[in-house]
């Protein structure tokens, strides 16, 4: 550590601009990873809703609506689907206007008519599923969010597609300045480089201590950007839970364990900083040894 | 002539062999020509000859800075002439070399540039620390160990890099014109040091310095545009 900081000292504008770099390639990362997770949590927690609804027309016979559901759960493409029957639906109606009793006497059983609420197995089979009850006899109307599916369908994946190139083009960047900054630093000891190899050092003796000031910067930098970062997030978590009002929760499949995003929690934002960390440490070792290995050759 | 190492201990073994050896450059220009000559363990030798003669590349061939276009070197038993030589830190750790320009690290005290010989091949504190008291003692400086090397004189950091060499019981000690930023005083001082590893180590030293060669009165391999041009046993610098 007091090697780390003597030699911090020694090149205090190599140091900073090597740690600038950092901080705004993982600021940047931890923001579009969040943003991201936010993004597939929120598109998890649609597919939980009835996605698409079809009311079949008063005089259809229950056979009819189960033929087509048994149909839909062959396809493959359809996750659940709920039966809603007409003495159900007006049991739903009757709760929802409990406190209004006009509406209540206005409406019987036999007007509302049965429907079949349908969970998706991918947002993108919803087009289909939807086109598909079209076709069927005695269909009053299909309901789905189409619009604000498909919206999020077309922004998770330009959004994934740029964070991709941009998190390509952060990488590199910084990795590549990082480099350049580890390299002015050697030249500096070019010639004791070439003595300690002379004498008989292994390459990871000399690398060591361009390694573990890299790493001493990655890991401050990412230590920065998640302080900020929390910081943002809990300053705007009132707005953030009054735009969230009625989502109860959002979560994201990690291998297969769902991962609780929202409400805001500690496993998650752990989880958030360990990668962010892990993020900064490879970013520094890969740059500190693509530097050393130039003057390893002696 | 090589000896088997025996029981004996007093039996004479080879330490080096060059045989055979051409160095040329990718510019076309002859560094050695067909050389050959062998070092007998613990002896001490002086390559002489003048700037250009080759001294230095046969230093830097010994510890595998360069490789020689054809022939073969052997050292303690390593062939370095090998292309696919894997042990060069095993070669070097028997090596201490001392350069003209000292190579001292100026951001470290005298304690410390002496430690860096034992702690690169991963000596414990405590032995570090004992041997390098030990060695600074022996070249004379142990009253200047925490010093820094720009509070030095140029005698005391030629000091400083053969206690570099020396510590840790390395087998051969290279120095290339370890006297030639010198004063002739201080050059006699320094090459009083390395008498007294006279029959404990193998010295190899390449030097312009005529009155030290003839007053030792070691053996003296000549050379003159890459090619040995005389082996003196005991001998005297002359060209």
């Amino acid at each position: 550590m007091k090697e780390i900081w003597t030699s911090i000292r020694r090149t205090p504008y190599q140091s900073l601009s090597a740690f600038l770099i950092l901080f705004f390639t993982l600021f940047l990362t931890l923001i579009l990873f969040v943003s991201l997770t936010f993004l597939y949590g929120t598109l998890n927690y649609l597919e939980t809703k009835p996605q698409v609804t079809v009311y079949f027309q008063n005089k259809t016979v229950e056979n009819h609506i189960f033929k087509v559901r048994d149909e839909l759960m062959s396809s493959g493409k359809v996750l659940n689907i709920k039966y809603i029957s007409k003495n159900e639906a007006f049991n739903i109606y009757k709760q929802l206007n409990k406190d209004n009793p006009l509406l209540l006497e206005m409406v019987s059983a036999d007007i509302l008519p049965p429907s079949l609420e349908i969970y998706a197995k991918k947002p993108i089979f919803l087009p289909e599923i939807a086109e598909y009850l079209k076709k069927q006899g005695d269909i009053d109307e299909v309901q789905y969010e189409k619009d604000i599916i498909d919206k999020l369908l077309v922004l998770t994946n330009t959004i994934r597609k740029s964070a991709l190139i941009f998190f390509s083009y952060l990488i590199i960047m910084s990795i590549i300045v990082l480099t350049t900054m580890i390299l002015f630093k050697i030249a500096l000891k070019e010639s004791e480089i070439t003595l300690l190899k002379l004498i008989g050092a292994t390459n990871f003796y000399i690398r060591k201590p361009y390694v573990l000031e890299s790493l001493f910067l990655g890991i401050s930098a990412s230590l920065l950007s998640f302080g900020i970062f929390s910081f943002i997030v809990f300053y705007f978590n009132p707005f953030l839970q009054s735009y969230l009002r009625g989502v109860t929760s959002l979560s994201v499949d990690v291998f297969n364990y769902p991962l609780a995003i929202w409400p805001l929690n500690y496993v998650f934002f752990t989880i958030v900083f360990v990668s962010i960390s892990l993020f900064g440490a490879i970013i520094a070792s890969v740059a500190s040894y693509i530097a050393t290995n130039k003057y390893l050759k002696v | 002539m090589a000896y088997g190492r025996g029981a004996g201990g007093n039996r004479k073994i080879t330490m080096i062999t060059f045989d055979k050896v051409t160095k040329k450059f990718p510019l076309g220009n002859t560094a050695l020509s067909d050389i050959s000559f062998e070092i007998d363990d613990n002896q001490f030798v002086f390559f002489v000859g003048q700037s250009g003669a080759g001294k230095t590349s046969i230093l830097k061939m010994i510890t595998q800075e360069i490789i020689p276009t054809s022939g073969s070197i052997i050292v303690d038993d390593f062939d370095v002439t090998d292309k696919n030589f894997s042990q060069k830190i095993a070669l070097r750790r028997k090596i201490g070399i001392i350069f003209q320009d000292f190579k001292v690290l100026a951001d470290k005290n005298i304690f410390e540039n002496v430690a860096v010989s034992l702690k690169v091949i991963g000596a414990d504190q405590s032995e570090i620390k004992t041997e390098v008291r030990k060695t600074l003692e022996l070249v004379g400086l142990s009253k200047k160990e925490m010093v820094f090397p720009v509070q030095l004189s140029a005698g005391e950091l030629q000091r400083v890099a053969i206690a570099r060499a020396v510590i840790g019981n390395r087998d051969i000690i290279i120095a290339d014109e370890p006297t030639g930023n010198l004063d002739p005083k201080t050059s006699w001082d320094i090459m009083k040091i390395f008498k007294k590893f006279e029959g404990k180590r193998t010295i190899i030293i390449a030097t312009h310095n005529t009155d030290i060669v003839n007053s030792f009165q070691k053996r003296v391999l000549v050379l003159k545009e890459g090619k040995i041009i005389k082996d003196q046993r005991k001998g005297g610098y002359e060209l």
